[in-house]
């Protein structure tokens, strides 16, 4: 029998209205069935809503089953006499770094969990260094805690449950809140642990690619396993995972596109170099050409996406920006930053964490004044004194990260009509104003009086993109919409976002981390390191700098990986393949 | 940025100060403060200051920073004197319109501010030299018989620890929050104290349910975690009384007992 065992799983929350009475049931987990055995990495895939996080309270006893039975070490979760040994052996991290960390410093929080187990202060003392070592951040022990990134806030969380001593880790989906450096940090410390001291580790995720590695995946909808299976054999059933809104990594959809082009590729291709042995395995015939001797070794370097004689709509003019200058927390956010944004545009910023994009766009709508340097709109400084900034910032809108927690007003088309009210408009012209919006970002008339908490999270977003729509910016800057969301509601997301650009004819300035995402949608994209920016172009021209990319701690979307992978160039090439429509055209050879 | 923030005021020094139990620490700055109101003239305050003073150059804090403290209770000084300045019946030196100053007034003017004075100096050493943990850990401590009582000390204490561990990252959410409404056209700055009452609203409710969010996850991770409040919990660093501490309270002992014995003479 495995360490963890669940039989016919089901959970049942009761709905009640608003006096208290039942109103009905909701399954949220609908006889599940697993067996994991000692040692295994596991990974639980689903979209928002799946029942995953659910079923994995269940593991530790978070909760307890409505229907059936959950084993864990052999001891029934239901069983309140095992309820810390049940804790104890199967230790939960949970999705929000900032909301697991009790205390004010880092050693003391990893001692958490031994200290409520009422374990010996010596032997406490031993098993935090060890746990904190195991997780490679020794060195930060005496830190506080707010002085981490994510990915480290997350380890430090693994630490505290290692230091329970623990069978086995169940991760949240530990990941979502997380920018892909710290995706990766904590993805590596897992795979670690799980190899080195034989922790079963049972991760939750929406990210495809981190299920790459596991012994084995559990696809979850509806509150049901819907898919089970090694990763092999879940990801060369690609057109299913679609249709449970997940995706799968670019190598595996490229390969299955190509397959579908009559390229006799193997199914269930997981990795860049799984592509890379099977491509050059197929018959030259198949093989194509060095797809990189078609494109012209210059091409004309413009300065702006769009035509170059045109007066810039948004200009940064050597700006700067220091955070509490003169103080011994001074930090240079922006050094020297000057831009051009033009009509029309779509770009993109890209920067790891702590590169100075969320400050820049704060100060492209004077939220933020810079410490020295102009803002122009339009060509008018934004810093003047008789300058209107309040009328500036409905004209420059801008969409926060996790936007949604701004949302306070008691029905969704009350908190649309907050802009439009500030701006002083009637009140027939806030609701028209608030019912386009809506429209715009595909938010269903028989929502618009509920209250917007009880939207879902993909829902919830789009209402606070419509806040700021409604004031009918020009321009309007989105500081990563996609954070947390699932494949779908990222999807979704970003082609309300493409649409509104292309219809309602709106200026864009996104904010991401994901290179795939900024390779599909933008025309123009800015590259930030250290409060710098390095450099600027067309995503089909950044995107060839791989090793300048890799530098900063950026990458570039695997296909262009694969396509270099595959055709090695001596020379950067002037432009390169930067998504799956690219590679596809590049790797079948015209008949 | 507003994570750096340190709650309190503490000034990391490496003095024998710093380093003593925090426990000591709370009952000197107790001991000192007795001290002030045994005695009732100058003279006697004289001994509490040079108590100070040894305890502010062991400390090594910077006396300006000390002296810091005293700025935000300026005023309740400044009128202390000042009432008794000018009400203290007795005889008279200056007399202008319906006030008069007599020399009793003076006396007692000038002898309450300095206690007050130095009252307050006293009670800061302690916020300089204890970071706030040490003092929650301190407190707990010494809380512990209240517990047989049922006074629940621990639970107490854990929220106090949990309350400083989360302001710094509540004070930033409530800056973010306000940048986001101010970029959807609000305006803080405005109006009457109503209206700016009321334009916090879409400040307070997010932030409100941010709160509420982050407290619902809290206790989930803690209870994942095997707490169960104080019972049967165990420290990896448990206060542990040193050699120092137990002369600390051997000299506070002494020089309660001076003061005491003082107290007859001057």
């Amino acid at each position: 029998m495995g360490i963890i065992t669940t039989d016919n799983l089901v959970f049942e929350y009761i709905r009640r209205d608003e006096n208290g009475d039942r109103i009905g049931e909701k399954r949220a987990v609908d006889g599940v069935s697993l067996n994991v055995e000692k040692g295994q990495f596991i990974a639980v895939l689903g979209h928002n809503g799946s029942g995953k996080s659910t079923m994995a309270k269940h593991l530790n006893a978070l909760l307890t089953p409505t229907g059936g039975t959950v084993l864990v070490c052999g001891m029934d979760t239901r069983d309140e006499d095992h309820l810390w040994d049940i804790r104890k052996s199967a230790g939960m991290v949970f999705q929000n770094p900032d909301n697991q960390i009790i205390a004010t410093v880092v050693e003391d929080d990893v001692a958490f969990g031994p200290e409520n187990l009422g374990v010996p202060a010596e032997e406490i003392e031993k098993r935090v260094t060890e746990s904190l070592r195991a997780v490679g951040m020794l060195d930060r022990k005496n830190d506080s805690p707010n002085h981490l990134s994510g990915g480290q806030k997350q380890r430090i969380a693994v630490a505290g449950i290692m230091a329970m001593k623990p069978e086995c880790i169940i991760m949240d989906e530990p990941t979502a809140m997380l920018d892909p450096i710290g995706r990766k940090e904590v993805l590596e410390t897992v795979h670690r642990l799980n190899k080195e001291e034989g922790i079963t580790v049972i991760h939750i995720t929406h990210y495809m690619s981190e299920v790459t590695d596991a012994d084995a995946v559990i696809v979850m909808d509806h509150g049901k396993v819907a898919m089970q299976g090694t990763p092999r054999e879940i990801f060369s059933r690609l057109p299913e995972l679609q249709e449970l809104g997940l995706d799968a990594p670019q190598a595996t959809i490229l390969a299955s596109e190509l397959r579908g082009r009559g390229i006799p590729l193997p199914e269930g291709i997981l990795s860049i170099s799984e592509f890379l042995d099977a491509y050059r395995a197929l018959p030259a015939a198949y093989q194509a050409e060095d797809p990189y001797k078609s494109i012209p070794e210059h091409i004309e370097e413009s300065v702006t996406a769009l035509a170059e004689d045109e007066a810039p709509l948004l200009e940064l003019e050597h700006v700067c920006f220091t955070y509490s200058p003169q103080t011994a927390y001074e930090k240079k956010a922006v050094q020297d930053v000057s831009l051009q944004i033009r009509q029309g545009e779509f770009v993109c910023l890209i920067g790891h964490t702590g590169s100075g994009k969320s400050t820049l766009i704060q100060m492209l709508n004077g939220l933020e004044k810079p410490t020295s340097g102009r803002v122009l709109f339009r060509g008018e400084d934004i810093h003047e004194r008789k300058y209107d900034r309040r009328a500036l910032r409905s004209k420059v809108g801008l969409v926060f990260q996790y936007p949604e927690h701004q949302l306070f007003e008691s029905t969704v088309l009350r908190d649309v009509c907050f802009g439009p009210k500030n701006q002083g408009l009637s009140e027939e012209e806030q609701r028209a104003r608030a019912e386009g919006a809506l429209k715009l970002v595909g938010i269903a008339e028989e929502n618009w009086n509920d209250s917007p908490l009880e939207l879902s999270g993909g829902q919830k977003r789009r209402v606070a993109i419509a806040g700021v729509l409604a004031m009918h910016p020009e321009v309007l800057i989105l500081d990563e919409p996609t954070a947390g969301l699932d494949p779908q509601g990222r999807d979704e997301i970003l082609s309300e976002i493409s649409r509104i650009h292309r219809e309602a004819g709106i200026t864009v300035v996104l904010v991401s981390h994901s290179m795939e995402d900024v390779a599909k949608y933008a025309n123009w994209v800015h590259v930030m390191d250290s409060g710098k920016l390095l450099y600027a172009g067309k995503p089909a021209v950044v995107f060839s700098h791989i090793e300048r990319l890799k530098k900063v701690g950026l990458g570039v979307p695997q296909v262009t990986e694969i396509m270099r992978g595959l055709y090695p160039q001596e020379k950067r090439p002037a432009m390169d393949f930067i998504t799956v429509e690219d590679a596809v055209s590049a790797l079948c050879p015209k008949r | 940025m507003l994570r750096d923030i340190t709650i309190g005021q503490y000034y990391p020094a490496p003095s024998l100060i710093h380093r003593l139990d925090p426990r000591v620490k709370i009952v000197g700055t107790l001991v000192y403060i007795v001290s002030l109101f045994l005695f009732d003239s100058f003279w006697g305050l004289a001994v509490a200051v040079a108590f100070f003073t040894g305890v502010l150059l062991l400390s090594k804090v910077p006396f300006h920073y000390i002296l810091k403290g005293l700025k935000p209770v300026l005023i309740l000084i400044i009128m202390t004197v000042m009432f008794n300045f000018f009400l203290t019946p007795g005889e008279v030196l200056v007399k202008f319109w319906i006030f008069r100053i007599t020399k009793e007034g003076l006396y007692r003017g000038g002898f309450f501010g300095s206690r007050l004075v130095l009252l307050i100096l006293g009670s800061s050493m302690m916020t300089f030299t204890t970071t706030p943990v040490q003092m929650t850990d301190g407190l707990e401590r010494l809380m512990k018989p209240l517990s047989w009582i049922g006074v629940p000390v621990h639970d107490v204490a854990m929220m106090m620890s949990i309350a400083l561990r989360f302001i710094p990252i509540l004070l930033e959410e409530t800056d973010k929050i306000m940048k986001a409404q101010q970029a959807r056209g609000a305006d803080f700055e405005s109006g009457n104290i109503f209206r700016r009452l009321k334009a916090m609203i879409p400040i307070f409710i997010p932030l409100l349910l941010s709160a509420f969010r982050r407290a619902f996850d809290l206790a989930l991770a803690m209870e994942a975690r095997c707490y169960r409040g104080g019972k049967g919990r165990t420290k990896m660093h448990p206060l542990k009384y040193q050699v120092r501490d137990y002369l600390a309270y051997v000299y506070l002992a002494l020089y309660l007992t001076a003061v005491i014995i003082l107290r007859r003479w001057i």
